[in-house]
């Protein structure tokens, strides 16, 4: 097959070479030069989620940084938020992408309440739409860098589940994302094994232990961080900006 | 000389094209699948282990899809393709059901789940897919699938990230490969359950992505019953 | 592919009651073509050691011709038989030497220790990494399927009999699924006072 950019040299100086065409100066396109940009990696990224469920609802925490790389860039970045009086949400991942779903998220509950038949959009409603919108995009070959992690009451009973990049999904009694999933998870699995049922003071102090454990070992967390809290009785709430307890006296360099 | 200012083969750091990076659309979260069939019944069973690399997502995950009343699918493979796939499946399942007004047949349902992995042919459902029912004589029948739509009948079939180590072992054990005097009993359900229980156990000592438990279905002209086996956990 | 799964291959040891069996295919190909069905991949090193070379067929050649050398050195050095532990660490030995440019075999050991006649089995990687598990041993381009088999059918205490039909049916289901290994069979049952060599009949397909 012909190729220009293998062949003889230019006919002259910036001409065309033998056998090509010849485009005038400033009509020249270059092909590569407007092409379909993609999320090919991530920029502004947010580290782990970590969640469980309790006896009468669910606990979802992370921290409130978004980095720049290893630069710790923006320091109040909620990524725990309430989305109807059923779910809350967290995110961890690109925090662009986060603000985009969280927007039309929002939308959506917009959109139903307008509709005014006084229903509330269920946590596994919200799961399956995100799943089937973030799979909508990886198969883009385009995705949204985030991991999902949706909670609430379906029907009153907790819900916890998750979706990644990819769209693959799935509930547990326990979920970590990131960083998370090496470090805190293996706490939350073993105090589950060990109490079946917890209650929320248990949990809260699980949370809040798992906080403090990968505040020491995530090189790109940060000692503030949101919980958000759904519960039977007492409704949704988005706690903080809550603090690590710091103690570096454990540590010692020689 | 476009080359040169564009590219910079000379000075990657300066160069102005744009990096051309493709994410994977694709994920291996593992898992295995295997089915026997007799002659009133067959069982299906799958871990129920969900994974990626070294991580274990979750331990409790039903690998097993009712098509119908009397067809199962399991799938094993990428998992976010599994959700999609089985998602479709179910609402054709559906539309021809209120079209027809009677379930699709387990044939049917399999020639439909080949027509539909071909159809993504070039963007390929990344599945295997293990399909089992009972046909319209209420004899037991398994079909197994490549990622894009290949589909081969048989009695007996381990699929997964496992499939490897128990296809030969059920060769054996019910196909009864290589024996100098092959039985000529039929399967009874109970001998189906016990090597199923039994193959599941030697898949797990040495494929990382099968383990915690197993689920499996039953199927026969009575309807579908559901057993849970555990299995090693680390 | 691997340069390991150029000729084909499956091998498998396993230890007994008193007694350790090694088995191996026979075929010989270059990728899909099958060449010969008479290749031997076990050698026997002693009169209660074999060594099975899964892998490259030419390094399968070579390293026998070599591990012969440097064994029948040893025992002229030392004036005794090898036991199969030395023999395997021998092995180990030189195939790290070649570690940045390895020969391409998956030796498996199976013998006799002098004196106790205790089973033993062991294998390695291509680099000489030794695993000395308790129960089996498996190799060469079946190994998934050999494991499979193994786990499932391998029990501890087998006799002589026994043992030899629990490697020949873990050998041959496996291979049957393994388009590059099969092709008829060897398998070696080593007991104490006697070795027997028996070659199966099996699919040719």
């Amino acid at each position: 097959m012909f190729n220009p950019l293998e062949s003889a040299p230019p006919l002259w100086h910036n001409g065309p070479v033998p056998g090509a065409f010849y485009n005038f100066p400033g009509t020249q396109r270059i092909p590569a030069a407007n092409p379909i940009t993609h999320t090919q990696s991530p920029v502004t990224t947010s580290t782990s989620i970590i969640a469980i469920t309790y006896d009468k609802g669910v606990l979802i925490a992370g921290d409130l940084v978004a980095s720049y790389g290893s630069l710790a860039r923006y320091r109040n970045c909620p990524r725990v938020i309430e989305v109807n009086p059923n779910i809350i949400l967290g995110a961890g991942g690109d925090y662009a992408d986060f603000q985009y779903v969280k927007s039309f998220i929002e939308q959506k509950i917009i959109d139903e309440d307008c509709l005014d038949d006084g229903l509330k959009m269920k946590p596994k409603s919200l799961y399956c739409w995100l799943t089937r919108i973030m799979y909508q995009r990886r198969s883009k070959l385009d995705p949204f860098w985030n991991n999902l992690v949706v909670g609430g009451l379906q029907d009153g009973v907790p819900f916890l589940g998750t979706i990644d990049k990819l769209g693959t999904a799935y509930t547990d009694k326990v979920i970590c994302t990131g960083y998370g999933a090496h470090i805190a998870l293996p706490i939350l699995r073993d105090a589950l094994d060990k109490k079946t049922n917890l209650n929320l003071n248990d949990a809260k102090a699980l949370i809040k232990r798992c906080m403090e454990v990968l505040f020491y070992r995530d090189a790109r967390s940060f000692p503030k961080y949101q919980l958000g809290i759904i519960d039977k009785d007492d409704g949704v709430k988005i706690e903080g900006p809550l603090t690590v307890e710091e103690n570096w006296n454990i540590a010692y360099m020689t | 000389m476009m080359m040169q200012t564009e590219m910079n083969a000379y000075y990657p750091d300066y160069s102005t094209a744009p990096i051309q990076r493709q994410i994977n659309p694709y994920a291996d979260n593992g898992g295995s699948v295997v089915a026997i069939a007799g002659n009133d019944f067959v069982v299906v069973g799958a871990d129920t282990r969900l994974s990626s690399g070294f991580s274990i997502y979750t331990r409790n995950q039903n690998k097993l899809f009712p098509m119908s009343d009397t067809t199962v699918l399991g799938c094993a493979g990428c998992w976010c393709d599994t959700l999609t796939l089985t998602r479709i499946l179910k609402s054709r399942m559906q539309m021809y059901q209120q079209e027809h007004n009677k379930q699709m047949s387990t044939t049917a349902c399999a020639q439909m789940l080949s027509t539909m992995l071909y159809y993504k042919r070039f963007f390929p459902y990344y599945i295997s897919n293990i399909l089992v029912g009972l046909d319209n004589e209420g004899k037991g029948c398994v079909y197994s699938y490549d990622p894009i739509g290949h589909c081969e009948k048989a009695t007996y079939r381990a699929g997964g990230s496992a499939g490897a180590l128990l296809q030969p072992l059920l060769d054996n054990q019910i196909g009864q490969k290589n024996l100098v005097k092959p039985s000529s009993e039929d399967l009874s359900q109970e001998k189906a359950l016990a090597i199923l229980k039994d193959v599941f156990i030697a898949a797990a000592e040495r494929d990382i992505y099968t383990g915690d438990s197993v689920l499996i279905n039953i199927i026969t002209k009575d309807g579908t019953k559901v057993e849970t086996f555990e299995l090693r956990k680390d | 592919m691997s340069i390991l799964a150029y000729n084909g291959g499956a091998m498998v040891a396993m230890k007994g009651e008193n007694c350790v069996a090694i088995a191996a295919d026979r075929r010989f190909g270059i990728q899909a073509q099958t060449v010969a069905t008479n290749f031997e991949k076990v050698f026997e090193m002693g009169p209660h050691l074999f060594v099975g070379l899964p892998g490259l067929a030419t390094d399968t050649q070579t390293v026998m011709e070599k591990l012969r050398f440097r064994k029948n050195l040893y025992e002229l050095k030392e004036n005794r038989r090898i036991s199969p532990k030395v023999f395997a660490a021998m092995i180990s030995n030189m195939l790290y030497e070649k570690r940045f440019g390895p020969f391409f075999v998956e030796p498996v050991v199976a013998g006799l220790m002098p004196g106790t006649f205790e089973p033993y089995i062991c294998n390695m990687d291509l680099i000489g990494c030794i695993n000395q598990p308790t129960d089996f041993v498996v190799g060469g381009t079946a190994s998934a399927q050999l494991y499979g088999m193994c786990e499932a059918l391998w029990e501890p205490n087998l006799g002589p009999d026994d043992l030899f039909e629990t490697i020949s049916q873990a050998l041959m289901n496996a291979f049957d699924r393994d388009a590059i290994s099969g092709w008829g069979a060897t398998v070696y049952i080593i007991e104490k006072d006697k070795v027997t060599v028996k070659n199966l009949k099996t699919r040719m397909d």
